[in-house]
């Protein structure tokens, strides 16, 4: 298992090494330069050469790509030209925001989901099972952010009970300290949240009901009725345990699309997470936000199939055996 | 819309619905064709599926106007849907339904080409990987991992800074070359399993080559499962266009693409959402009927699987 364990971290490292090198090279190879001629309107060439000089950018590619490497190793993600500040800053402001968002989508996702889904798959073929999987499919073939742009029409500006963006009042919650100023959060959250929970949520149902349904057709959940068992406890129990071993892919499939749409729904509502931040840095080319944002979504993403790979093995004893 | 374009538009209707019968005629005759059609939504995906099609190939007939003409710029931005303009017109004073008309070419085309690109590559790395074993199959699985860990939007997102302005083929390529990596894995699985068949040593035993093997014996029994992940790929890539032109990284303007319609609507989303909302519906619609079709795809080929 230990052996397992460490072969699975090298082999995660290795793959989120070639993600930055990757992004490192192609954002550098991007046409423009984080010193545009826009700027240099305002700005003599001496500073744009100065400026080029003093974050490194004169030397030759492979000497910025060592001398990043040996950065990255003492943990330093280097400075953003934009922003003025250390990537990491950057990363951190922006990671908490991506978090909560995606666990509040992820709490939508997960119940809402599952809970349609062994209805669904209960009630197979009555009216309500095929009026929610139409609805499942449609709402599961939404591009993320169009929805998100429907939402924000619906419930911001036409009926007002949810504002149009942000992560909360500018000027009476800048900071979230206080309890009115959590609501607030809470209160800007939820449309993001909804937007990118009812879109994976419709994914899960119709997962949770194939799943569901192949279960339940099996001879021991028969069984289980014929002792005399409720339906409840025949459903809940028997059933539901060994249909939930399939969602175990879907936690590990969650994260990257959480962060898939997750980029273009931080953009619909101007939320300022890791995708915003992303977006804007690959415009700018600030070569080091982009690189840093690879390596932290990559990390994540391999993360996720690690977190996945565990828990099957903690659910089900054949794969342990396995494994091990 | 004048009544030719009407006209024209219920000859679309009517030639998807010739096709979901010519196609339903066809597939009778066979198990898994009977299959297909006893899942309840694969007609009515199968028809807006060529629906679409249609209208994209006919849309000179369809559309009222050229995608890029801006009709009055002065009087006629941001017109609510009426007679003259069924879909109402968007901020630059262009008629939105000819340009959903005329980007389903586009939408449709980087979909199904961009979808064909990626299970060609998939293809083939997922059957030298699984067929040859050894260090080949380690060495392209890495890959595939490495692939897999980037967001496929970031992955773009990065890739498409590399041009000032895309043109749609070299899109179409970058697309299809980020979206195989899945693919690649399913085809793998599929060879892993057939190349310890008989019928597989028995060709090899005749003194087929490597490439015959594959190609003749067993990627045409890997064939199912190869069909329905594209047939549910497509609707992803046109999920993934439309996200790149959402953020103007996609097809470049003022080419109509689906995708960058929504990004001309939306900041006039308040007084005229008709402009962002039909081409999502749009997008919405062609996926659904893609996810549809390819579900009773996937029952229909897999025989162990009796239509439910």
């Amino acid at each position: 298992m230990i052996a397992w364990v460490v072969r699975r971290v090298a082999a995660s490292i290795a793959i989120i090494w070639a993600v930055v090198t990757l992004t490192f090279f192609v954002i550098h190879a991007a046409r423009g330069s984080p010193f545009l001629p826009e700027q240099s309107q305002s700005v003599s060439p001496e500073t744009l050469d100065r400026l080029r000089r003093q974050f490194g950018l004169d030397r030759s590619l492979p000497e910025q790509y060592v001398l990043y490497l040996r950065n990255l190793a003492r943990g330093e993600l280097g400075e953003s030209f934009v922003l003025r500040r250390p990537v990491a800053d950057a990363l951190a402001d922006a990671m908490p925001h991506t978090f909560f968002l995606a666990l509040a989508a992820l709490l939508i996702d997960f119940t809402a989901g599952l809970a349609l889904g062994i209805y669904q798959a209960v009630r197979e073929r009555s009216v309500g099972d095929v009026v929610l999987g139409n609805v499942a499919l449609f709402v599961n073939s939404m591009p993320t952010f169009w929805l998100g742009l429907v939402l924000l029409l619906g419930f911001a500006q036409w009926l007002h009970w949810f504002p149009t963006g942000g992560p909360s009042d500018p000027v009476l919650c800048p900071r979230v300290d206080s309890l009115p100023c959590l609501l607030d959060f809470f209160w800007h959250l939820t449309l993001p949240a909804l937007t990118l929970g009812l879109v994976g949520a419709a994914g899960t149902a119709r997962f949770q009901r194939a799943a569901m349904l192949e279960v339940i057709r099996q001879e021991y959940v028969r069984t289980a009725r014929a002792k005399g068992l409720r339906e409840g406890r025949v459903l809940l129990v028997h059933a539901l345990r060994n249909a939930l071993l399939p969602f175990i892919t879907l936690v590990g499939l969650a994260f990257p699309f959480l962060l898939t749409g997750a980029v273009l729904v931080e953009t619909v509502y101007s939320w300022p997470g890791m995708g915003l931040l992303a977006v804007r840095a690959i415009l700018q080319r600030d070569y080091y936000v982009v690189t840093g944002a690879a390596l932290v979504t990559s990390a994540m993403v391999v993360l996720g199939s690690l977190i996945a790979d565990l828990l099957y093995a903690v659910a089900d004893p054949r794969i342990r055996v396995r494994g091990a | 819309m004048n009544i030719w374009n009407w006209v024209a538009l219920g000859g679309a209707a009517v030639a998807a619905l010739l096709v979901v019968a010519v196609v339903r005629r066809r597939a009778s005759a066979s198990a898994s064709g009977r299959r297909f059609f006893r899942h309840p939504t694969a007609a009515p995906g199968l028809f807006v599926l060529a629906f679409f099609v249609t209208v994209a190939v006919a849309a000179p007939l369809v559309a009222p106007y050229k995608p890029y003409q801006q009709i009055d710029i002065d009087h006629l931005q941001n017109r609510s849907p009426s007679t003259r303009n069924v879909l109402g017109t968007d901020p630059f004073s262009r008629d939105v339904w000819s340009r959903l008309a005329y980007g389903a070419r586009i939408s449709l085309g980087i979909g199904a080409l961009a979808m064909l690109v990626a299970v060609t590559i998939g293809g083939a790395v997922g059957a030298t990987a699984g067929y040859f074993r050894g260090w080949m199959d380690a060495a392209l699985m890495r890959l595939v991992d490495v692939g897999l860990a980037m967001p496929r939007i970031f992955a773009m997102l990065v890739v498409v800074a590399l041009w000032d302005h895309i043109a749609v083929p070299v899109l179409v390529l970058l697309i299809g070359l980020t979206g195989w990596f899945a693919t690649s894995r399913l085809v793998r699985a599929e060879v892993l399993s057939l190349r310890e068949r008989d019928f597989v040593a028995a060709a090899r035993a005749l003194g087929a080559g490597p490439g015959r093997v594959i190609g003749r014996h067993v990627l045409p029994n890997a064939a199912a499962p190869i069909i329905v992940s594209a047939a549910l790929g497509i609707g992803n890539v046109m999920l993934l266009e439309a996200g790149l032109s959402f953020l103007g990284m996609g097809v470049p303007s003022p080419a109509p693409s689906w995708g960058n319609m929504i990004a001309d609507g939306w900041p006039k989303m308040a007084v005229a959402p008709w402009s962002a909302t039909f081409p999502g519906l749009a997008i919405s619609l062609v996926v659904m009927a893609l996810n549809a079709v390819g579900d009773a795809l996937r029952d229909a080929l897999d025989p162990r699987k009796e239509a439910v």
